[in-house]
């Protein structure tokens, strides 16, 4: 009987086993590579007698920012089999396949008088058709890199699906002079250490600054009257001025809310240390945290709701999570080391940090409840990690052993990879990434 | 697809063969047998030598009797005995047993005589019996000339429908035609049984052969019952004949229309048997080499696609059938993005045409891959 059954049962699912037969051949992809693209880069067409070499130096930018990434990688133009002549003439697919070339930046520039004028398209050179619109971009010749940041992030956020980075700038402490007599000096410059600018003089220590959500103000700390005070200085005029605080306290490690109204930061009066926030045009504050413990580094969560620091009051340095009123503060670190400056990510998935452990700094992320912590880093010294406005890069300085040691801005996919130092004419320390500029 | 409807055809009908007439009955008869002969012991056996001869005279006794009563039992079951009739003669014992009412009486008061030594070889003789009263129900048989008549009325629905449609006159030519195709259907409904996508396209005629059927509906009730049971038993052989004669015309170009649709054209493509695992893993592989999700964002690399693509027999793919079927994990951009890696993907690699056996291309023909990049995503 139960023989009977089983083939019964046999029976029923022949059917069923037989249909699985039809319709198309079923596979799955699980294992892939992790491989920069190959992307053409030819320099843009000039149009116009004036265009000059106006074309090759925009591409060669476009290239630098995408290669940059760890996630492009440029085909030389001594291996291109066509050249791109005639902006508007038709894509040779063929001739660029087979120098597997996957996407290809075409593009024309043309000039009249301090005004440049760009067009280009990006192609998918496989599928043999064009990713997107063609776009157009116009400005003064002065404006031209980041014309060409701007391409470059159309070409990134179209292949990869995130916003780019490359049209942002970075503010910065340049150090220069040996450790015992180094001279700092707050800078802003492109995210890839072109068009430095100097914001203060070296006369005085300058530390921490901070860019605000829109990218207009930065706040930073100075010593200029031999005790720490905090400073909002607008970049565009330069100007700044002093935050208002009590006598006989020290005010540091600020930051701006997202909505650039509030600021919270560390106030110390006597040992204590807890975090505060300010309202800037009214210059009321509260007092966030209240304990014992030494509280700093606050960062806002991107939508202004919570807030991480770094507190011991669990007996070692560790971070926590409170809402942005104040109150009760949430541990996410249970690592062994110690933790520092976090930093919560734009994207909001993640936060960066430092984190010492077994005498070596390491730069790393965890989520936001810090699960999944990742060390991306590791040297003699690592620390003050600031996000990419897109929330895929790390930028951090790390400094060298030694009385001669010397700080560098490095950079740092949240992978892990594509660690590259920051080209700058001198040392940097404590960078703050900007926004997207309009 | 073919592959898959003979395996189906062949499984069923040795699986409903052998439920049938196979070892349906086997399980009981083996233990009884080797019991009764063991119990049996040396001084029993001794003990029952010199009986022996008691028994001979007893089937000395019992000959002659019984040919006079044979005829009678033979006579109740005329109908089948004319092949039993015969071998009765040379074994008359096994004779009374396979007709162990009517001469029971008679043995019995000459047995009585006998009877202590007689117990013992009457149970192994009752085995005996036993086997030889399986042909009694074999006499079942005897209802074959009322089931002969059953097939018939079995094929006479295929007949029936034509004679129902050809009792409502009116719409003569359609109907006949439409008469023609309702046979396919329920061939091809055996078909889908065993083989969906094969009958998926003849499931598409039935509408019109439904539509005669209205005025046909006095005679519905009896021919509703009656297909169900043609289906099973009435096979492909009658397919050709009906799109031999009117429809075919109207299924062909269904059925061509069909096959370009699904992807399945058969005439001139090599079917072959299904894929071995060694040749979808060359496959993957190959695909896998080229699927670069080094550029891809954090979102797209917890996107799954799901592709369909199109190969032409030269191993390369159709770039304008690669299209995303489905997607899930992520936002329409994200999705967006991993589809055109997975594309990338699958037209990077494939410049000599990826290598698959040419003599399965309908099994290649039409493949649907699924990118799923958990494996990939950054931890």
């Amino acid at each position: 009987m139960m023989v009977r059954v089983f083939f019964m049962i046999l029976m029923c699912l022949a059917p069923a086993w037989a249909a699985a037969q039809n319709g198309p051949l079923r596979i799955e992809i699980t294992e892939g590579v992790i491989e920069p693209l190959p992307v053409a880069i030819p320099d843009l067409v000039p149009e116009g007698g004036a265009a000059g070499d106006w074309g090759q130096r925009i591409a060669r930018v476009v290239a630098e920012d995408l290669t940059g990434t760890g996630l492009f990688r440029e085909i030389p133009s001594s291996a291109f089999i066509s050249q791109v002549s005639d902006f508007a003439a038709p894509v040779q697919y063929a001739d660029w396949k087979a120098i597997n070339a996957q996407a290809l930046v075409a593009g024309a520039v043309s000039v009249n008088g301090n005004q440049i004028n760009v067009k280009f398209r990006l192609y998918d050179v496989f599928s043999g058709a064009e990713l997107g619109d063609g776009l157009q971009l116009a400005g003064t010749t002065d404006a031209w890199r980041r014309i060409a940041h701007k391409m470059a992030d159309v070409v990134y956020s179209r292949i990869t699906g995130e916003t780019g980075y490359f049209d942002s700038r970075v503010v910065f402490v340049s150090e220069t002079g040996p450790k015992d007599d180094r001279r700092k000096r707050l800078a802003i410059m492109d995210y890839d250490g072109a068009n430095i600018q100097y914001l203060t003089g070296s006369e005085s220590i300058v530390l921490a600054p901070r860019f605000s959500s829109t990218g207009d103000r930065v706040l930073y700390t100075s010593y200029e009257t031999g005790f720490p005070r905090i400073y909002v200085l607008d970049v565009g005029s330069v100007q700044r001025r002093v935050l208002e605080s009590q006598p006989g306290t020290m005010s540091f490690a600020p930051r701006f809310a997202p909505n650039g109204r509030t600021v919270v930061y560390s106030l110390t009066q006597g040992a204590n240390t807890d975090i505060w926030s300010m309202d800037i045009n009214s210059g009321q504050t509260q007092r966030l945290t209240s304990t014992p413990a030494i509280e700093t580094a606050p960062s806002f969560s991107p939508n202004g709701d919570q807030i991480v620091f770094e507190s011991d009051r669990s007996g070692t340095q560790q971070l926590y999570v409170m809402p942005a009123g104040g109150g009760e503060a949430r541990r996410i670190s249970f690592g062994e080391g110690r933790y520092g400056t976090p930093v919560w990510s734009p994207r909001g998935d993640l936060i960066a940090f430092t984190k010492q452990s077994k005498g070596r700094f390491h730069i790393g992320v965890m989520r936001t409840d810090g699960s999944e912590e990742r060390l991306l880093t590791a040297s003699f010294l690592d620390e003050g990690p600031t996000w990419a406005p897109n929330g895929r890069v790390i930028m951090f300085s790390r400094e060298t052993q030694g009385a001669a040691g010397r700080s560098t801005l490095y950079s740092v996919d949240i992978t892990g990879r594509n660690l590259r130092p920051v080209r700058t004419p001198d040392g940097g320390s404590d960078p703050s990434w900007g926004p997207l500029q309009n | 697809m073919n592959t898959g409807q003979v395996i189906s055809g062949i499984g069923h009908a040795g699986l409903i063969g052998w439920v049938l007439f196979g070892g349906a009955f086997q399980s009981e008869p083996l233990p009884f047998e080797v019991t009764e002969v063991s119990v049996i012991s040396s001084d029993a056996f001794e003990a029952m030598i010199p009986t022996g001869p008691s028994p001979d005279t007893a089937t000395d006794v019992a000959l002659p009797v019984q040919p006079d009563v044979e005829p009678d039992p033979v006579e109740t079951p005329t109908p089948d005995e004319a092949v039993e009739a015969e071998p009765p003669e040379p074994t008359p014992a096994p004779e009374p047993d396979v007709v162990p009412e009517p001469p029971a009486p008679e043995p019995e008061p000459q047995v009585a005589d006998d009877a202590p030594v007689q117990p013992a070889p009457q149970e192994q003789a009752v085995v005996v019996p036993d086997i030889a009263q399986r042909p009694v129900p074999r006499a079942a048989e005897r209802v074959a000339p009322d089931p002969v008549a059953p097939p018939e009325p079995e094929a006479a629905p295929d007949d029936v429908q034509q004679e129902a449609v050809t009792e409502s006159d009116t719409g003569e030519s359609q109907q006949d035609a439409q008469e023609a195709t309702a046979p396919e259907e329920a061939t091809t409904e055996i078909v889908t049984e065993a083989e969906e996508p094969a009958g998926a396209p003849t499931a598409s005629i039935r509408p019109p052969a439904r539509r005669p059927s209205p005025p046909v509906q006095t005679a519905e009730p009896t021919p509703e019952p009656e297909q169900p049971a043609q289906e099973p038993q009435t096979q492909p052989e009658s397919e050709p004949e009906p799109q031999t004669a009117e429809p075919a015309d109207r299924t062909d170009d269904v059925n061509d229309a069909l096959r370009q649709a699904l992807g399945g054209a058969d005439d001139n493509v090599p079917q072959g048997p299904p894929l071995s695992a060694g040749e979808k893993d060359a496959l993957r592989v190959a695909v896998s080499n080229c699927w670069n999700v080094g550029s891809l964002s954090s979102e797209a690399l917890q996107t799954t696609v799901v592709v369909t693509v199109e190969m032409s027999q030269d191993g390369k793919p159709v770039i304008p059938s690669i299209t995303l079927a489905s997607s899930s994990g992520g936002s329409q951009a994200a999705a967006q993005q991993a589809f055109e890696a997975a594309r990338r993907a699958i037209i990077r690699c494939t410049r000599d045409g990826y290598d698959l056996p040419a003599e399965k291309y309908g099994q290649w023909q039409e493949i649907e891959m699924t990118f799923n990049p958990e494996r990939m995503r950054i931890k």
